[in-house]
This record gives structure tokens, C-alpha cells and sequence, in this order.
């Protein structure tokens, strides 16, 4: 073995040592072991190798993307239970038997992946996090709301850069900003979730709203052009269907 | 699997992977989306691994596989066989530079290291895999994950000295009362 395959061999031992016992290090260790140029080459290798790593392992991932994975994943189990169509989940639901429903106000079709984890994530948020936020353009967006008779805004009335950075309340959804506010209509509390759509303009956008109900609370899903919406709360279903 | 043994997955797993998907996505949105779709096919395919020991390794090959999956083929890449060799010369100084900088900094310069060696290099150091693991979470021979190894880490001491760099060009201002970096 000359040195040169020693050192090739030595980039991949791992810096904590617990790749001493492996036979491909044995021939390379002992060169580093023997040959001084070759050891202190080693110990410098090392050393930066786990000041590296040191360092990487540092970074945090973003707040919220732990509670995003598992609302997705409870969400995908809703979807798993309704393949079996839709006929089935309504016998269940007539039955009492099941705990959720999910269905759409144009077919009664599951919505996609991404629209039920961001519906789960909604009433997620909704049932366990502290709301509250503030700005100007965010009062104006929740007096619109509280109007008898509105409908939820469409892209035209959604500054969203405006809205976060006057001090609307936003949290993070997949790597994605989302909007927040909390309003009242006829004595029940909505929650209302906006973040910018990834897919180019029109890319399933105008998509019909979907539905989920949980235990702690239902929401509605639905996209424009620019924007998925998701407004979510307690007072089920059928009150989130009369915003829309 | 149960609710709670998934939650347990998750939290055993996610931080990882999202540093994992940082380093191929090179941004902090499409980690996020990498990370949570590759729970996504876990939780929905409902696959037969029963050994969580094997969960780590599934979890690294699929997030790996949706990356290369939704990554835009670049027509200009260049091909790995026209790439240079490596030099292997870690010197005192390198230890040095990435001790005075901060994770993002160094995260930064693993970005610049070409895709290819930057994948087996962050899973060498981000979740301390070895060469086999490797090789079995990216489906490449061992030699390949050697050499990348290698030349991966080659890159990353040169991206290291290229942000140095302009740094070691700021003179000081000779004399009293000069001017103050600040």
C-alpha cells in the first residue's frame, strides 16, 4: 500500500474512531501508526473532520417542521381509511364508527397529499398553539372577515408581505410562511391560514375547498392563484362551509 | 405501526434528515418539504420494515431518491469523470478556519462541494455513517463512496479558503488615527 492509497482509504474513517475495527482501515492505520508524515496527516484529517461535523450538527431544523410531519401523517391515515371510497366512509360515519371525514364540496373525492397536511396542520394549530398577532393591515383583513355575509379573500385582497411585516401572526409550514388570523362569525371563532402557493400561477389553483374533521376541530383547504388558504375551527364542518 | 411509535421515529429522525435535505436542497424551504414528504411515503405506503434499525437507512435512500427525483437535470453538470482529483492535504489551518466560523457558515461552504460528493459527505458527517451505510443509502459501490469522500472533502477545504479569502485582503490601516474595519 503506498501512501497515497492509505490517505484515500483514511478520508472515509470516521472521526469518533469507530471505524477501528473495520478490516478495509487495518493496512491504512497501521501505515498512519508507523509512518509519521502519514499519522500526523491522519490527526490533521481528523480534526477538521469532526470540527465539521461538529459544526453541521449544530443547525436546527425550522420550529413547526416536527408538528408539520406528524399533522401530515395523521392526515395521510385519514386518507388511507377513506380508499376504500367514498360510499364506504359515509356507511362508517352513518354507523358512528369513524372519526373523521373527509370529503370535497365539488366531488367527493380526498383531497391531495399537500392539502391535507396543511388542513391537518390548521386544526393542529388551531386546538394547541397561542394565537395572536397585530398590524393595521391584519385589523383590516379580520374586520372583512367578521362581516356578515363575506366570503373568505381571494388573492386581490391579501397583501401578504404587508400583512407580515406589520406584525400578523406567522408561522412556518413546511419551510413556508403562513399567515394567521382569528375572527368571530355568528359566535363561533375561525381561524384563517394563508401561505403562497409553491406551483406555478394557475398550477391546480382555484381547486375547490376540501374537508377534514377531527376530533379537535374541522377545516377547509383551497388554493387561487396565489395563495392556499385553509380556515379551520371547532364549531364544525357545516359552520366552516357557510364562510365559503 | 402505532401513533406513538411513529411520533418516537420522527423525533428520532427528522433533525437529521432536515440537515440532511439542507445540504442537497441548499435552501431551508425544499429541506423542509424533503423531510416532510419523506415521512409523507412513510406513513402512507405503510411498508413491511418492522425493524427500526432499518428505518434510518430507508428514511436517508428515500429523502436522497425524492431529491433526485424532483431536482431539475442541470445540462450543464459536469460529468465526474472530468472532474479533478482530489488533493487530500488537510493542513492546521483548516481546523482553524472552521473553528472560527459559525454552522451556517460551514453549511454554506458544503453547499458549494458538486452534488455527487455532497451527498455521501453530509451523511458522513452529519449522521456519522459509515462508508457501507453510505453506500447502501445512495445505492453506489463502496470505491465510488471512497473516492467521493474524498474528493468531496477536497472541495469543501477549498471552499473554506474562498470564503477566507477575501477576508486575508483587508489590510490594516497603517498609522494612528487610521480608519477601522468595522
Amino acid at each position: 500500500m503506498t501512501i497515497e492509497e492509505a490517505r484515500f482509504i483514511l478520508c472515509a474513517y470516521r472521526p469518533n474512531g469507530s471505524d477501528a475495527g473495520l478490516p478495509a482501515f487495518g493496512d491504512a492505520l497501521r501505515m498512519a501508526a508507523a509512518d509519521p508524515a502519514v499519522g500526523e496527516w491522519f490527526a490533521r484529517s481528523r480534526a477538521f473532520d469532526a470540527a465539521v461535523a461538529g459544526r453541521l450538527r449544530q443547525i436546527e431544523p425550522p420550529a413547526g417542521l416536527r408538528e408539520a410531519i406528524l399533522a401530515g401523517a395523521r392526515a395521510s391515515g385519514q386518507q388511507r381509511s377513506l380508499g376504500r371510497g367514498w360510499a364506504w366512509a359515509a356507511g362508517m360515519a352513518a354507523a358512528a364508527a369513524l372519526a373523521f371525514v373527509v370529503f370535497s364540496m365539488k366531488t367527493p373525492a380526498r383531497p391531495e397529499p399537500g392539502a391535507a397536511s396543511f388542513a391537518a396542520f390548521a386544526i393542529s394549530d388551531m386546538a394547541n398553539a397561542k394565537h395572536g398577532g397585530r398590524g393595521v393591515p391584519a385589523g383590516a383583513l379580520v374586520a372583512a372577515l367578521e362581516a356578515n355575509g363575506a366570503r373568505m379573500p381571494g388573492p386581490g385582497q391579501i397583501d401578504f408581505d404587508s400583512l407580515k411585516e406589520t406584525g400578523c401572526r406567522t408561522i412556518s409550514f413546511a419551510g413556508r410562511d403562513v399567515l394567521e388570523v382569528c375572527f368571530s362569525r355568528d359566535g363561533a371563532l375561525f381561524h384563517l391560514y394563508v401561505a403562497r402557493r409553491e406551483g406555478p400561477p394557475g398550477d391546480s389553483a382555484d381547486n375547490g375547498a376540501s374537508f377534514i374533521s377531527e376530533a379537535a376541530g374541522a377545516a377547509a383547504v383551497w388554493s387561487d392563484s396565489r395563495f392556499d388558504y385553509a380556515v379551520a375551527s371547532k364549531a364544525g364542518v357545516e359552520a366552516i362551509r357557510r364562510l365559503l | 405501526m402505532t401513533s406513538e411509535s411513529f411520533t418516537q421515529l420522527v423525533d428520532a429522525h427528522y433533525a437529521p434528515l432536515y440537515r440532511f435535505a439542507l445540504s442537497l436542497a441548499r435552501n431551508g424551504s425544499d429541506a423542509g418539504d424533503l423531510v416532510q414528504q419523506t415521512f409523507f411515503i412513510w406513513a402512507t405506503k405503510g411498508h413491511g420494515i418492522r425493524e427500526l434499525s432499518k428505518a434510518k437507512s430507508w428514511l436517508f435512500t428515500t429523502l436522497y431518491r425524492e431529491f433526485l427525483r424532483g431536482r431539475r437535470r442541470d445540462a450543464r453538470s459536469t460529468s465526474l469523470e472530468e472532474l479533478p482529483p482530489g488533493e487530500n492535504e488537510p493542513l492546521a489551518h483548516d481546523v482553524d478556519r472552521v473553528s472560527r466560523i459559525d454552522s451556517a457558515a460551514v453549511m454554506s461552504a458544503l453547499h458549494s462541494v458538486e452534488e455527487p460528493f455532497r451527498a455521501p459527505l453530509s451523511l458522513f458527517y452529519i449522521e456519522d455513517m459509515s462508508y457501507q451505510e453510505i453506500a447502501d443509502a445512495l445505492d453506489v459501490p463502496i470505491g465510488t463512496v471512497m473516492s467521493r469522500l474524498s474528493r468531496g472533502k477536497a472541495q469543501l477545504r477549498a471552499a473554506f479558503l474562498r470564503a477566507e479569502t477575501p477576508v486575508a485582503k483587508v489590510l490594516p490601516f497603517p498609522g494612528e488615527g487610521g480608519a477601522r474595519a468595522s
